[in-house]
């Protein structure tokens, strides 16, 4: 018996014996098989309006089943009438009222068929009640779900504000209040038990359309179109019609649906040809305003909101905005894009538009859907042909011209796209269609430009350094003069940093201020026209490193900075000229002026690239990708083809100096540094700026821009950068090395050269008694304190601490060598003990503890050569007093010291006799 | 699927009470003629639903047969689940009930007339608005 598994669609509630017995009895009478109560119900489903109420006529039971509110549920649910929650409300209310009053045997007894509820009795409750709740509708409710009907008299509010069933077009309701049958669907409600009755009504209005239209012989002719005479009011008689044939199952429904649709189509396209026409004369607030009106009522209009776009004047009248060839500039030499022109374009075409979309919110109901397709469709067949065009124009005459329209032209999108007027509503939805169209225009051109941009800034970097090593080959024969400066280094790349800082943080003007064109023309020009400046630069940069000019003179030439921004710059050139002028003697290793140029060259490019950081998807993460990617090349080529050359270069001066070959030279200059020493350290002193410089500019450019985390350890940039310093400490740390050999080579030459024998063994005769060091200590302390002077504030304070030390310790190997090379006297005492103070005292400076417990020891054995030679006891026990040297020295090694006596071999035997012989008392 | 059933599902007969035979001939025959049609979808579509108000051709020609072999046909289809034959029937029947008054109607179902005068006239005042203009 499976065929009873199937739930019937309607009526299954009745008592199925109840009716099948029925049937039966009827069919003994007669032979006729008869039909199960379900499959009834799904007769009556195939069965159009008027049956169906016919068919309620025959019996009780088939009444019961036709009225049935889930049927009529059904229908209202597919016109989009029906409001599950809104009825569910009301439904609850009522049986909140209800359910005390209920008892479950009312309920049961309420479905009961042949009790006599359906019966001649009726209507039950009271007529006065029912025309309070809907006057229109003489029906009675129907028992199903519905509550027994009594207890609707207590929440007749409930149905009072009957919320009109919002569709799904939102049609204005003012518009068609003149005439009850054009929002008949409206007003609607979901009212359980009352489905029939609503549908009734919707029946009512609008069968006699439907069964006009889809019968009549000439669809223009039909009931729709000659009964109302507007267009819009047929439009909405059109639409309802569309959804109350959705009701419709019963046989030859599809047929009939077809017939409407055909009937809707007509006048779809009847309305579309007056829009047109409308648009075409010109007739905006007329016709346009009625069709676009009548068509949105009728499909939301979508086929005249694509006429509109497609065959859109402005669109159509392109050509008049502007030719991609006027934009080239051939005034100002050979094919420059000139960024004005385009921006003509752009003005022109935003003009056009603001007319477009003043027409648009004119005629359109809705132009928030209008818009976006409009600026899209502007993109596609406006913008991005031109663009192209253009751009094809640019590459064909340079990378520079190419890179500098590509982001020109970005910029100048964008800032048409902000300044285009905005619909009143849905502006986030809006900000994301300008941002869409601008992607989509300028996608195709991204990846071919990122490229470029990487290329070109490698190109000119590589090209940049190149020349420059170029001209220092050059240059190399040529003397090289060195410049001591005392100055405070620290105190000056602080201030160095700062306007650097400044000018990074600076934005590179992509493009002149738009306001005032004319004004800015200039700069304009200059930038973009980016061979002008480049020309200029060349002059600057090969003359500065040029042999034998003033370096003062050839510094102001760097006031031509690629940057068009002016005062910043112009500090920044003044300050690197000072800083050029007191780093003079580096400038054969590696240029400030080249890695700040370097690096604004990054930042430019950066600059540009980053603008189409803001644009979604692949093309936005490109963009990013391009500009860490730039950094990355700024490092490489900054520390690997600059620095790090002239750190090697450095090293390597370091390691072939030779104190006695370059003594000549060098000695006759007092007060000059170890030549390759001074320039190694000035070196470090400009890598560290130069680190400064690419710290801030990721700090200003990469964080701020969000294309790199600091904190990410895994981001190429952040690698890099951490690589590029690493390079810098090691090249230092290396080029240290080599320069404490070179330094303490040095301190020894000038020992060697310098002491004379009578400094610390004077002729008792010719006794000087001016008290102080002789000159080698104070020069040997100059010399040494220049050098590492100049380390402070240049690199890392450990590796500082840590030359400083080395530099100390060695320094007291080389004067303890020295010191045993002399030959002291008693007079000669007193010279020694302060040139030893004096070294200690400078050591001191360098607050290393370790440091000053050698150099105090070796003061306290300067002691020795003050005790007189008869006072050998004494001297003995100076000797072997250990902890006068804090463990520095041993006995032994404070013996050798007591050699260099000038008296030693005639106290040698009291003293060894004196120590040894106390020693034994001792033992 | 009928493999799964073992030697005795397919060998022994399965005994249909209730469907005469000319009626199963005819449900077979049905059956033969539709095998190949698409799965019925079970969504309710409005489209897919509306499409299938209509009769197809070769239906309507199975369905002309005397009201007794069509309902016993309905009842064949209702008792073997088949629902697309069920549907084609109730169709049908739903063609025959459309313009018919409601005596005609009775007498085609023979159905009794279980209404006094004035119910029926009241059932006809409630749906005045679906009566043909």
């Amino acid at each position: 018996m499976s065929g009873f598994k199937r739930a019937p669609v309607a009526g299954g509630r009745a008592p199925r014996k109840d009716p099948l017995a029925s049937l039966k009895m009827a069919s003994m009478m007669d032979t006729k098989p008869v039909l199960p109560a379900e499959i009834i119900a799904r007769i009556v489903d195939y069965l159009a309006v008027p049956d169906l109420i016919r068919f309620a006529q025959v019996s009780q039971r088939m009444r019961e089943m036709v009225y049935d509110d889930t049927r009529w549920v059904q229908r209202l649910r597919r016109m989009g009438c029906w409001n599950e929650v809104e009825a569910r409300k009301r439904a609850e209310s009522l049986r909140g009222v209800a359910h005390n009053v209920t008892t479950p045997t009312a309920k049961r007894k309420s479905r009961n068929p042949s009790i006599a509820v359906n019966g001649s009795d009726r209507p039950p409750p009271s007529p006065k009640l029912l025309d309070t709740l809907q006057p229109t509708v003489n029906g009675t409710p129907q028992t199903g779900q519905m509550t027994p009907f009594k207890n609707v008299s207590s929440v007749s509010d409930g149905f009072d504000p009957a919320p009109v069933m919002s569709s799904s077009t939102s049609k204005p309701v003012a518009a068609v209040g003149e005439h009850p049958n054009l929002s008949v669907l409206q007003h609607v409600r979901s009212v359980r038990g009352h489905a029939r009755q609503e549908y009734g009504k919707v029946f009512r209005v609008l069968a006699p359309y439907y069964n006009d239209a889809v019968s009549s012989e000439h669809p223009m002719r039909c009931m729709v179109f000659t009964s109302h005479s507007s267009p819009e009011d047929q439009a909405y008689i059109l639409t309802q019609l569309q959804r109350f044939a959705k009701s419709d199952l019963s046989p030859g429904a599809y047929a009939r649906s077809e017939r409407l649709t055909e009937v809707v189509s007509i006048f779809d396209t009847a309305a579309l040809l007056e829009f047109r026409k409308g648009y075409e004369e010109g007739d905006i607030d007329g016709k346009m305003r009625e069709f676009a009106h009548v068509l949105h009522t009728l499909n939301g209009g979508q086929s005249n909101v694509e006429l509109y776009v497609h065959h859109n004047h402005l669109v159509l009248s392109k050509d008049k905005l502007g030719n991609p060839g006027d934009c080239i500039d051939y005034a100002s030499g050979h094919g420059q894009v000139s960024l004005e022109r385009t921006q003509h374009f752009f003005d022109r075409l935003q003009t056009a538009y603001s007319a477009e979309h003043a027409v648009i919110e004119r005629v359109f109901p809705s132009p928030s859907v209008v818009v976006p397709k409009l600026l899209e469709h502007i993109g596609q067949v406006v913008l991005s042909p031109y663009l192209t065009s253009l751009f094809d124009e640019a590459h064909s005459r340079g990378m520079e011209v190419y890179l500098m329209t590509v982001s020109g032209t970005f910029a100048q999108t964008q800032n048409l796209l902000s300044e285009l007027p905005k619909p009143e509503c849905g502006y986030e939805e809006y900000k994301i269609v300008t941002s869409k169209v601008a992607s989509n225009v300028f996608e195709p051109h991204l990846d071919l430009y990122l490229a470029e941009e990487l290329a070109f800034f490698k190109h000119t970097s590589e090209a940049e350094v190149e020349q420059w090593d170029r001209a220092l080959s050059e240059q190399a024969a040529s003397t090289e003069t060195f410049l001591m400066s005392n100055i405070n280094r620290q105190a000056d790349k602080k201030d160095f940093m700062s306007s650097f800082k400044k000018v990074v943080m600076m934005p590179v003007n992509i493009l002149p201020s738009f306001p005032a064109l004319s004004s800015s023309k200039s700069t304009a020009k200059a930038l973009v026209n980016g061979e002008n400046t480049n020309t200029q630069k060349h002059d600057s940069r090969s003359s500065t490193p040029a042999p034998g000019t003033n370096p003062v003179s050839s510094n102001p030439l760097r006031s031509v900075t690629p940057l068009p921004v002016e005062a910043p710059t112009t500090e920044l050139a003044a300050k690197v000229a000072l800083m050029t002028s007191k780093l003079e003697n580096i400038r054969s290793l590696f240029s400030i002026e080249v890695a700040l140029s370097l690096v604004h060259r990054a930042k430019a490019s950066l600059e540009r690239a980053a603008q189409f950081r803001p644009l979604d998807g692949a093309p936005g993460q490109a963009a990013k990708q391009q500009c860490s990617a730039i950094y990355v090349t700024l490092l490489q080529i900054l520390g690997t083809r600059h620095v790090k050359a002239g750190f090697d270069k450095a090293v390597n001066h370091l390691g072939d100096y030779n104190p006695r070959q370059a003594g000549a030279d060098t000695s006759s200059e007092p007060g000059q540094g170890v030549a390759p020493l001074t320039t190694f350290l000035e070196l470090v002193n400009v890598g560290d700026l130069i680190q400064q410089m690419l710290d801030v500019f990721f700090e200003s450019e990469l964080i701020r821009l969000g294309i790199a985390n600091r904190d990410d350890f895994l981001d190429p940039a952040v690698k890099e950068k951490k690589k590029f310093e690493q390079m810098l400490d090691e090249r230092v740390a290396a080029g240290l090395g080599k320069g404490i050999d070179v330094l303490m080579d040095e301190v020894e030459y000038m020992c060697a050269t310098t002491q004379q024998p009578s400094d610390y063994n004077p002729d008792p005769n010719n006794a000087n008694l001016d008290i102080g060091p002789t000159p080698t200590a104070k020069k040997v302390i100059e010399l040494v304190g220049t050098h590492t002077s100049m380390l402070h504030g240049s690199t890392d304070k450990t590796l500082l601490d840590v030359f400083s030390s080395e530099v100390g310790l060695r320094l007291f190997t080389t004067l303890t060598k020295h010191l045993k090379r002399q030959r002291i006297s008693t007079t000669g005492a007193l010279p020694l003990l302060s040139d030893l103070s004096a070294y200690a005292s400078y050591i001191s400076t360098l607050r290393n503890n370790d440091l000053n417990s050698y150099f105090t020891a070796l003061r306290e054995v300067g002691q020795l050569y003050l005790i007189e030679g008869g006072e050998a006891e004494e001297m003995a026990g100076i000797i072997a007093d250990a902890e006068r040297y804090r463990g520095v020295f041993t006995v032994e090694e404070v013996l050798e010291f007591a050699e260099r006596r000038r008296d030693w071999l005639l106290v040698k035997g009291r003293v060894e006799g004196a120590m040894y012989g106390r020693g034994c008392v001792v033992m | 699927m009928i493999d799964d059933l073992g030697e005795a599902a397919t060998s022994e007969p399965i005994p249909i009470q209730n469907i005469n035979e000319a009626v199963l001939r005819k449900v077979i025959e049905w059956c033969t003629y539709h095998k190949g049609d698409p799965p019925a979808t079970n969504d309710d579509d409005n489209d897919v639903r509306k499409k299938t108000t209509d009769i197809d051709e070769w239906d309507q020609k199975f369905m002309q047969v005397d009201q007794e072999m069509l309902f016993e046909i309905i009842l064949a289809a209702n008792y073997l689940d088949i629902k697309a034959l069920l549907d084609v029937g109730c169709k049908t029947v739903a063609n025959m009930i459309k313009g018919k008054s409601p005596e005609e109607i009775r007498k085609t179902f023979n159905i009794q007339n279980d209404f006094t005068p004035e119910e029926e006239d009241q059932i006809r005042r409630e749906n005045e608005w679906a009566e043909d203009r």
